[in-house]
């Protein structure tokens, strides 16, 4: 057990939680979005420092599928989700 | 353009053999990293390489991704370097008290070619200091900037300069640099 | 072992405040262009200090590979989903906001 790595984890919390003011005030649906890749990132981080201060590797494991899912809820969003209100879009998702 | 053996390099056979090898090299290095030193994990292992070997030679053939060393030993520090700077800079217009922002739209002409290189530069740009590429059409470049007044021109020419050499492409001839 | 050990703290130290800014340029700057501009460089730069730090105090040549794949990754990933997002908002026609 390492506190100053749990330390460092629990400084980290609350810019997540800040960011959800982005969630609330959007104004676009991206805006909202972007909170969630600041979740990927922020999350990542935290899950690292977690691992160090609690000595538990499988930890960092869950930081992988965490970056590896970010990712792909970006890029879900972006071709399918953002795209539906573009006329000419459907269907046509790599452009 | 890649350091080969004489011998090597009329056979197209040795030379799929070749890069199948570096590529099934590189998914086990990833496998070793994954799952750690487990000796039973491989028996997921051995298929997923080559499977991932396999599928990565589908959608990326060899003659698209040559990367050469000494370009990435150059690239590596230049990006390290300025990303943080990038870093330092978003920074300080977040903290400061005042509005630092000036932002707008430039475009800038790419003479890299379409593939690999191109989209390797475009994504790299949104890690530079105070730009962001919003959109490609052809070989234009819209990036967005935070500060219209910072000279972002020399860097993207450098970054540009050191993808090229990173994927073996040479600008010089057309660019006279 | 002890420097390694300290300077790896010093670099968690360093990381932290970048995340910080990160987030409050996703709350105040004026469009979805900059604040993509706050997230991606602020984030990546302070993981890439925070997995440096906790690299150089693990010790182990695993436990520093898997780190470093695991900021490869969230580098290519979010440089990635930054043009994606910045494309898609200029085909939407949103204007960017100009300092007037």
């Amino acid at each position: 057990m390492s506190w100053i790595h749990i330390i460092f984890a629990l400084i980290l919390l609350p810019a997540i939680a800040t960011g959800m003011f982005r969630i609330l005030r959007g104004p676009t649906a991206a805006d909202r979005m972007m909170t969630a890749q600041l979740f990927g990132t922020c999350g990542v981080a935290i899950l690292l420092l977690l691992s160090a201060g609690m000595n538990n590797p499988v930890l960092l494991d869950i930081a992988l599928v965490f970056a590896l899912l970010a990712a792909l809820a970006t890029v879900t969003f972006v071709s399918r989700t953002w795209r539906d209100n573009n006329k000419n879009n459907h269907g046509n998702l790599i452009q | 353009m890649i350091p080969d053996h004489h011998f090597l390099r009329n056979s197209t056979l040795l030379n799929v053999n070749r890069h199948s090898l570096l590529r099934i090299f590189i998914f086990s290095a990833v496998w070793l990293t994954l799952t750690g030193s487990d000796t039973s994990s491989w028996i997921i292992g051995v298929p997923a390489v080559l499977f991932a070997s396999k599928l990565s030679l589908m959608l990326a053939p060899p003659s698209q991704c040559l990367v050469s060393v000494s370009g990435a030993l150059r690239f590596i520090p230049f990006f390290l370097y300025q990303s943080f700077r990038g870093g330092l800079d978003v920074m300080r217009r977040a903290l400061s008290s005042q509005q630092l922002l000036d932002p707008g739209l430039v475009s800038y002409v790419t003479l890299l070619p379409e593939g690999s290189a191109r989209i390797f530069f475009v994504n790299t740009i949104s890690l530079l200091p105070g730009t962001l590429s919003a959109e490609l059409h052809e070989n234009t470049i819209t990036i967005h900037t935070l500060d219209r007044g910072m000279s972002i021109w020399a860097n993207i020419q450098t970054l540009e300069y050191h993808v090229a050499a990173l994927m073996h492409i040479s600008t010089e001839n057309k660019k006279g640099l | 072992m002890e420097i390694l050990y300290n300077s790896g703290t010093l670099l968690i130290i360093m990381g932290v405040p970048f995340f910080w800014s990160g987030t409050v340029g996703l709350i105040r700057f004026p469009d979805i262009y900059t604040r993509l501009h706050a997230l991606t460089k602020a984030d990546n730069v302070g993981l890439g200090c925070i997995v440096c730090g906790l690299a150089l105090q693990s010790g182990s040549w695993t436990v520093t590979a898997k780190l470093l794949l695991i900021w490869l990754l969230v580098l290519i990933a979010s440089s990635a989903s930054c043009h994606l997002i910045a494309r898609s908002a200029m085909q939407k026609n949103i204007k960017p906001w100009m300092r007037s």
